[in-house]
């Protein structure tokens, strides 16, 4: 799994890339948790490349999105697809996030 | 008949998840499995046996066996074997998908997913183990049978 994060002016974008398992899931969460301790409440996570991902990471996603929930912020999910989308759906988690089309359609909303 | 079942035996922990599924992987490429049915097999391979890691021996440590069969073309059967506490991990209830984020539990997701995800799955306590078997195949009329039970 690869992560790469980018802080614009109004959201980070984090990347995240490959498969997220129960060895690395706390590397996203870590990830994002240090973004919100510098103050950043709107995380969007841009997941085009994400090929999988199992409950542990699902349970990230969940811990990030409370804590932010708790900041009036948000962690929006950007291009879920394939098999991450499928678990995301058949969790029901999808309809606890923002979802959107692209990074660029999730920024258009913010402004 | 079910073709010779391969094993592996690991121990009982975390560290073990990639070599367990990249032997598993082994099956799945020999029975020509496809990609996005091997990622399946991935996940249910995985819940079950963080599960087992998490909970089967704890405080205490032990080994798992994982084995598999080719039980046809497309077709990868695949048992987890440990003897920790009885457990059955398919007895529980799904997660409460009414919940909203701030009440919705970190937990619970993955063995709902192992039911979702395989095309069938059974427990049994066989004396002082238990075995877990599932199976993932691929083709027309494969998949995870909880896109029925969803619609």
């Amino acid at each position: 799994m690869e992560i790469q994060s980018t802080q614009l002016e109004k959201a980070v974008v984090v990347k995240v890339s490959g498969r997220m398992d129960a060895e690395n899931a706390h590397q996203f969460q870590r990830a994002c948790e240090e973004w919100i301790a510098r103050g950043t409440t709107c995380i969007l996570v841009e997941l085009s490349d994400l090929q999988y991902v199992s409950s542990m990471g699902l349970s990230c996603f969940l811990a990030v999105a409370k804590t932010l929930q708790a900041k009036a912020g948000s962690v929006s999910l950007c291009q879920l697809q394939g098999l991450p989308r499928q678990v995301f759906e058949m969790t029901r988690l999808i309809g606890l996030f923002p979802i959107y089309d692209s990074v660029a359609a999730a920024l258009a909303s913010l402004s | 008949m079910r073709n010779p079942v391969v094993r592996l035996q690991v121990p009982a922990e975390i560290a073990s998840l990639k070599e367990c599924c990249a032997f598993v992987r082994r099956g799945a490429e020999a029975t020509g499995l496809a990609s996005e049915e091997i990622d399946r097999l991935d996940l249910v391979l995985e819940e079950l046996f963080v599960n087992i890691a998490r909970h089967a021996y704890s405080p205490g440590t032990g080994q798992v066996e994982v084995g598999y069969s080719v039980e046809a073309p497309g077709r990868l059967w695949v048992e987890i074997t440990d003897s920790g506490r009885a457990f059955n991990p398919l007895a529980g209830d799904p997660p409460d998908f009414s919940l909203g984020l701030a009440d919705r539990p970190l937990g619970g997701m993955g063995l709902f997913l192992v039911k979702a995800l395989a095309d069938s799955v059974r427990y049994e306590r066989d004396g002082n183990c238990n075995r877990i078997s599932f199976v993932v195949s691929g083709g027309p009329g494969s998949g995870p049978a909880v896109q029925n039970k969803l619609a």
